[in-house]
């Protein structure tokens, strides 16, 4: 008797949980392997979103001074010398000629001030000025804003011998691209 | 009839697609009744040949409720007539509510005896001796010139103490095996469990006398059983226990014509002296002789004929009853007669002794089919199959849907290139945000002339008592190895002189809060932001040196000419220094321009 147990045991119980196991077990393989890969997919698609966004605010904050920048850029790429001549004449236009005299103008080959410590290209602008204390201040904004890469290093201002106005010499690092 | 074949024929996939069609096919999981004896199923037919009628009931157990059964006509219970019978009786056993038939064959018409080999006689062996008569009766017989084919045997124990022999062994032929086999057969083709049983009716009759029987035991016990055609002699020791059992064929007589003879010389054998003696007449009408032949062998003993109509086993709405075919159904029934406990009517009742199965289904047609816990454990396989299929189709659902979840998401389709496009995008616009991030910080207004003569203007202004010599201002970088931005240092010197007025001015502003106050007034009217003095990274310090001026010359206020250095009695020097540390946010940026 209990001929059957064994093939009962076999087919009833051990087939099916065996079975169940394996299509579980497969069922859940396949998921995690799915999973696996849309966490990968959700990891760039997360990074992606990140880098969007901060490229949508990177732009917006560039936009801002992109037209500064190429202001900039304009600025910078005329001659550091000829700049200086041509804006030093523009300022003499504007300035008393009795008021306001440019007395020296050279650009040193020198490193000094704050190039001496950039790796940024830059050349050395030397000036000086007869001229009367608010003209000179008025001819400096003129200049210092007109070009705003001029890193003053030195301005030394003595009055002159023979006349009212005051000595100015100067030393600028001007900034090259 | 669906056919099905024995399990060693098949390998164990088919054994078990055949356990499961008989599960399919049949009730045999759930209707416990189709493992259980034929004596106690609720609905019974009992079924008595003694050789000169077949008569039958039908006793519905739960209300102890006889009626008569189906009539066999003169050619009795044929195997061609069984399936028509059976049928009746099935319906009514469902009418009656019941879900199973007994079939008990009680066989009263032949009765004989055989012995065990002499070697086998022994009481410890008993209940293997029982397994081995069925399963291998040539084994134990000691005459074997009898076919299995064609007999049964069955053991009937002597547990009287001094018997010769521990049992005898009661033969019946095979002949009602196709009549058992057509009601088995009907009952598995209708998918109703039909269980049959049997008998010896004579050894089921011996346990009658159990309840008939109310004295107590004094002395031995001859108990004579006349059936139409054999008489049987059972011989009890005076403590009840059976010692001997014997059969006397009539061979067409009314009783045995050796009963005197018989009688005499076995209880002479035995031992017994004027014994009890108790006739059962089960065969109906008694012979009258029987009595007389009995008084003139045994003179002094006492001699007691059944009245079964004031018995236990009277059912008065059917007095034909067979009073052993009433003993069938009371096995479970309580007695406390002495007689009832003595150790051979106790085993016979309780040990199923009275009840043995002749012609049970033979093994290898039994094994067809699964055991009762074979089909239980079957059943409940599918429970667990199903439960299971529950558990495969709920994770895979769960999967899918989780599947189905991430599918329908935007970042499924997500292509890995749009990723690098938006980061290459991102590190360009990285890039030239730090180009202007870098010309930011190269153009900041930290150093410029005009914001510096402010200065000079803000710290003496017109008509305040001062006059300026000369003015030197540096801006010169602080190095630092290894940092990306770097500090400053700018310093200014102012030269001249100054009225007795002025000197107020001058110890206001050598201090911190003096100097500070005139830089921020700076920062705000121009502003410029290198003058702010309220940043942690950044220090400024003013040192002013006074002294008499050596061309001062004391003159009356109208000779005054504005820009006279003699009318100034001080001189003064003016030192001041403003460091710009590293983490300001002016300083240099080292590297160039990326």
């Amino acid at each position: 008797m209990n001929l059957y147990r064994t093939p009962i045991a076999l087919f009833g119980f051990v087939l099916p949980v065996f079975i169940t196991a394996a299509l579980a077990g497969a069922a859940l393989i396949v998921k995690s392997r799915i999973e696996a890969s849309f966490n990968g997919k959700l990891s760039h698609f997360q990074g992606y979103e990140q880098n969007r966004i901060q490229a949508l605010a990177r732009e917006a904050e560039n936009g801002k001074k992109r037209d500064h920048y190429k202001t900039w850029e304009t600025l910078l790429s005329k001659e550091t010398a000829s700049n200086v001549g041509s804006t030093l004449a523009v300022i003499e236009d504007k300035m008393p000629s009795k008021e306001f005299q440019v007395t020296t103008r050279d650009f040193p080959a020198n490193r000094a001030g704050f190039a001496s410590v950039s790796a940024q290209n830059s050349g050395q602008v030397h000036l000086a000025f007869r001229a009367t204390f608010r003209t000179m201040q008025a001819a400096f904004l003129e200049l210092e804003t007109r070009m705003p890469h001029l890193q003053l290093q030195e301005l030394r201002i003595d009055p002159s011998a023979n006349s009212n106005s005051l000595n100015f010499d100067v030393y600028y690092t001007a900034w090259e691209p | 009839m669906v056919s099905y074949q024995h399990p060693s024929e098949l390998n164990a996939l088919q054994q078990y697609r055949q356990a499961a069609a008989i599960l399919r096919g049949t009730s045999r999981a759930v209707n416990d009744n189709w493992y259980k004896p034929a004596i106690d199923l609720d609905f019974q037919l009992h079924i008595r040949d003694d050789g000169e009628s077949v008569k039958s009931w039908t006793f519905h157990a739960p209300t102890s409720t006889w009626a008569p059964g189906p009539d066999f006509g003169t050619d009795g219970p044929t195997p061609e007539n069984i399936p028509t019978i059976a049928a009746d009786i099935v319906a009514a056993a469902r009418k009656a509510g019941c879900n199973a038939l007994g079939v008990i064959i009680h066989v009263a018409d032949e009765f004989a005896t055989t012995e065990l080999k002499p070697e086998l006689d022994n009481p410890g062996a008993l209940a293997e001796l029982r397994e081995t008569i069925i399963t291998d009766p040539q084994a134990i017989l000691d005459d074997s010139s009898l076919s299995p084919t064609d007999h049964s045997w069955r053991l009937l124990p002597y547990p009287a103490a001094g018997s010769e022999t521990i049992a005898t062994i009661v033969t019946l032929t095979r002949r009602l095996e196709a009549i058992v086999s057509a009601f088995r057969d009907f009952g598995t083709s209708k998918n109703f469990p039909i269980r049959t049983l049997t008998l010896s009716e004579p050894v089921l009759g011996l346990i009658t006398l159990a309840e008939l029987r109310t004295e107590p035991l004094a002395r031995p016990i001859l108990a004579v059983l006349p059936y139409p055609r054999f008489t049987i002699l059972a011989f009890f020791n005076e403590h009840g226990d059976l010692r001997l059992i014997r059969s006397l064929q009539h061979r067409g007589q009314r009783r045995p014509t050796n009963l005197r003879h018989a009688a005499a010389t076995t209880a002479a054998a035995l031992e017994f002296s004027a014994p009890e003696i108790h006739i059962l007449p089960f065969g109906g009408a008694m012979d009258p002789q029987l009595k007389t032949d009995l008084s003139q062998v045994f003179e002094n003993a006492s001699i007691f004929v059944a009245d079964w109509n004031n018995s236990p086993f009277a059912v008065p709405q059917f007095p034909g009853i067979s009073p052993e075919i009433v003993a069938a159904t009371r096995l479970k029934t309580e007695i406390d007669t002495p007689l009832a406990t003595s150790h051979t009517f106790a085993t016979l009742r309780t040990e199923g002794w009275a009840t043995q199965d002749f012609l049970p289904l033979a093994p290898h047609l039994a094994e067809v089919f699964p055991s009762r816990a074979e089909m239980k454990l079957l059943h409940s396989s599918r429970y667990l199959k199903f439960a299971l299929a529950i558990l495969v189709f709920a994770i895979v659902t769960w999967s899918a849907f989780g599947v189905l979840d991430m599918i329908r998401k935007p970042e499924w389709t997500f292509e890995a290139s749009e990723a690098s496009t938006v980061a290459a995008r991102l590190a360009e616009l990285g890039k030239e945000k730090s180009r202007i991030e870098h010309w930011d910080n190269l153009l900041e207004d930290r150093s410029k002339a005009w914001a510096s003569m402010e200065m000079l203007a803000r710290l003496f202004p017109n008509n305040s008592g001062f006059l300026v010599r000369a003015f030197n201002h540096t801006a010169t970088p602080d190095p630092a190895a290894g940092q990306a931005r770097l500090g400053f240092v700018k310093v200014w010197t102012i030269t001249g002189l100054a009225e007795e007025s002025s000197m107020e001015r001058l110890n206001t502003l050598n201090t911190r809060e003096g100097i500070s106050a005139v830089f921020a007034e700076v920062a705000r009217i121009t502003g410029n932001q290198a003058f702010r003095t309220d940043l942690p990274s950044r220090s400024i310090t003013i040192s002013i040196r006074t002294s008499e001026n050596p061309g001062y010359r004391p003159k009356p206020p109208e000779e005054i000419v504005p820009g006279d250095e003699s009318s100034f009695p001080y001189a003064f020097e003016i030192s001041i220094k403003q460091r710009f540390e590293g983490d300001d946010p002016l300083a240099i940026t080292v590297s160039a321009a990326p």
